[in-house]
């Protein structure tokens, strides 16, 4: 080994002994940091992607264009009639949802947000959104769709920030489920084969005996996640040595997540 | 130099492009890694202080993109990735004289499997500040496909990474005649 490569491996060394050292605090702000600076990449390349997929899907062969033809003109005869017993109800429609107001009934303040790119690596449950400390984000902020909850913020940059999703194993959400006084701890799995990974819903009692389709919420406890926020419907639910656990089915389809809410506060 | 500035370019366009590149369902959800190809080519093709350069680089992104910060833990350090690299990338740079005489088959299966190993220490790592080794088909597919992967990437990288060597005038050449 001659004296450059020496001097090449100390110097290595020194670097790297520096990053070693680094404390989640540094490595949040140097991630922040790194994100500052690919964030234009990000962007331009998300608005490509949804630009590729857009074509993509557009393209078609004449066989599947008259097959489709054939079925839109069955399912438009269909779409008529029931047009006009839909014009009844939407008069009914109208007068309930002013009577419920639900805009001023919604009690958190909503950013909303565009995925920009997902799951960054095999471990972890991630999805980066275009909206950072310029929009008011802050770490450990709930994000939502309308469906449900989608996980929280960790690392924010000035644009972008990375959301860990419920399905990561990291990300714990203190949960109640409708209609019993059960609360236990939902946690994603650490690794999944499928496109639709399950949630566990942890620490509930032996006597809990949950039926498929009750739903779990957020309870509120823990200060991240705001109570009342659906998390999902319980799939199973088995006994364990020390506690009970249900597997819960994700109110959003968190593989084809496109827009979000992050919970910015409440009004 | 122009070379190795070229491939510090590749290796932040590949990372970026990692990120819009989906996961594949048919194998267990299995990621697409580029980066790792295109170290270890550098690895071979570059003289070891620059390869290590590369690996620093390579290992700072790496990092950066993908480690997580969650509830003030963080579960692989900023640094692990690159130690790997650099460990990966020395074994690779000391099977350079066979790269430079033109046999690249074992280089290849090499990039699939310094791949895996990756995906695999990552693994080891977060399992050890998580608790419970769990090593169902899944992982083993999430670990092996990516490498795979790589491996049938390699020979196309390899081969633009080596066109591209010669656009820049890397002097490539000059060493292969020395090794010979």
């Amino acid at each position: 080994m001659n004296r450059t490569s020496i001097i090449a491996l100390l110097i290595f060394g020194a670097i790297l002994g520096y990053f070693l050292t680094f404390g989640p605090e540094s490595t949040r702000r140097f991630k922040a940091g790194v994100y500052r600076v690919i964030a234009p990449f990000l962007t331009s390349g998300s608005g490509l992607q949804r630009q590729i997929t857009s074509v993509r899907t557009g393209l078609k062969s004449l066989e599947q264009l008259e097959r489709e033809n054939a079925s839109l003109q069955v399912e438009n005869r269909e779409l008529r009639a029931t047009n006009k017993g839909l014009r009844d109800v939407e008069h009914e429609v109208n007068r309930l949802r002013h009577a419920l107001n639900y805009r001023e009934r919604s009690v958190f303040k909503l950013m909303a947000a565009e995925i920009v790119t997902r799951d960054s690596s095999t471990w972890w449950h991630t999805v980066t959104i275009n909206r950072g400390k310029e929009d008011g984000i802050e770490t450990d902020m709930a994000v939502v769709t309308d469906e449900g909850l989608v996980g929280k913020t960790t690392t924010v940059s000035e644009k972008i920030s990375v959301v860990l999703l419920i399905s990561d194993e990291n990300c714990k959400v203190a949960a109640s489920v409708e209609g019993t006084r059960e609360q236990g701890i939902v946690s994603g799995e650490r690794v999944t084969g499928g496109l639709n990974p399950l949630l566990d819903l942890n620490f509930l009692s032996k006597q809990a005996d949950l039926k498929p389709g009750q739903k779990a919420y957020t309870s509120g406890v823990g200060g991240v996640f705001p109570s009342g926020l659906l998390i999902g419907a319980v799939k199973n639910f088995r006994v364990r040595e020390l506690d009970g656990q249900a597997q819960l089915t994700p109110a959003v389809d968190l593989s084809h997540l496109e827009d979000v809410f992050v919970v910015t506060g409440r009004k | 130099m122009i070379f190795f500035f070229c491939l510090l370019v590749i290796v932040l366009a590949a990372q970026i492009v990692e990120l819009f590149i989906p996961t594949l369902p048919w194998l267990y959800n299995s990621h697409i890694y580029i980066v790792p190809v295109i170290v270890f080519y550098g690895a071979m093709a570059l003289p070891f202080p620059l390869m290590l350069a590369l690996a620093l680089y390579a290992g700072i992104l790496l990092d950066a993109l993908t480690v997580q910060v969650i509830g003030g833990k963080v579960e692989i350090s900023m640094g692990w990735s690159i130690l790997l690299y650099a460990v990966l990338a020395g074994i690779m740079h000391g099977l350079r004289p066979l790269f430079i005489r033109g046999r690249w088959e074992v280089h290849c299966i090499l990039s699939g499997i310094g791949t895996s190993l990756i995906i695999l220490a990552q693994y080891l790592m977060i399992t050890f500040r998580r608790g419970s080794l769990v090593f169902s088909r899944e992982v083993w597919w999430q670990i092996g496909g990516p490498g795979l992967i790589a491996m049938a990437m390699a020979p196309i990288i390899f081969w633009l990474l080596q066109w591209m060597g010669r656009m820049t005038a890397y002097p490539y050449l000059n060493e292969r005649t020395r090794f010979e």
